[in-house]
């Protein structure tokens, strides 16, 4: 126990800070009910995910909501931004995964194994790639295939072109003009 | 209204004939045959026949 509170009390202020005011859900249990629990049933792989809550027979303590969720006010029924903004949510991450307590952290979007999940559903997803999708690209991109052609259209009817105008006196009797 | 009489000399825009937006311009008299010559088009890099643009738009 000695040696747990040691432990505990290395790991950053800013990490502590958050524990204080969010208690992880194992430890928001255990300090629920004080007088009877002991340190046995506590997780051991530190790295577990999602957090698992103690499995104590004692009915659900009410814990604090998630500072990393969005939530409603109920009597207004107005959505409110997390919290914690997501930016200091990644920070916080950061030093979780330095001092390896990830399991006591609640569930975010910035949380490294929610990330990897996603990364493995979606794949690296690059711009105009993947399913039904096109990249647009410039419009002289698009045209320069039809333009080129032109080119060679009128580079291939150019002899004769030159031909006919010297004949008919190197443009003296020529017509034909472009707009 | 306007006494302004016509110039004597009319600027010119004489395009390349291999389509390829390329184009000089001259000045000629207005009462000179429209122009037209062989000129060197550098995006086809050869020498192709160049013929002038039709005055006004539309």
């Amino acid at each position: 126990m000695e040696q747990h509170i040691r432990l505990a009390q290395t790991l950053p202020p800013r990490l502590l800070n958050f524990f204080a005011r969010f208690p992880p859900a194992p430890l928001a249990a255990l300090t629920s009910s004080i007088p009877s629990t002991t340190s046995t049933t506590s997780p051991s792989d530190p790295n577990a995910y999602p957090p698992s809550p103690l499995p104590s027979s004692k009915p659900h303590t009410h814990t604090k909501p998630s500072p990393f969720a969005a939530f409603r006010n109920p009597t207004t029924q107005n959505w409110h931004a997390p919290h914690i903004s997501l930016r200091r949510q990644a920070g916080l991450f950061k030093l979780a995964a330095q001092h390896n307590v990830l399991s006591l952290m609640p569930s975010s979007p910035k949380h490294p194994y929610e990330k990897e999940r996603k990364r493995i559903e979606n794949g690296l997803r690059v711009q105009g790639t993947g399913v039904g999708k096109r990249v647009k690209g410039k419009l002289w991109e698009r045209t320069l295939k039809g333009r080129l052609e032109g080119r060679r259209k009128a580079m291939e009817g150019m002899p004769a072109l030159v031909r006919e105008w010297k004949e008919r006196g190197h443009g003296r009797g020529w017509k034909k003009w472009p707009k | 209204m306007a006494k302004k009489a016509k110039s004597r000399t009319i600027a010119v825009r004489i395009l390349s004939m291999a389509q390829t937006g390329f184009f000089m311009t001259f000045r000629r008299p207005r009462t000179h045959r429209p122009l037209s010559m062989l000129k060197y088009d550098p995006v086809v890099k050869k020498k192709v026949l160049f013929l002038e643009q039709k005055r006004g738009g539309k």
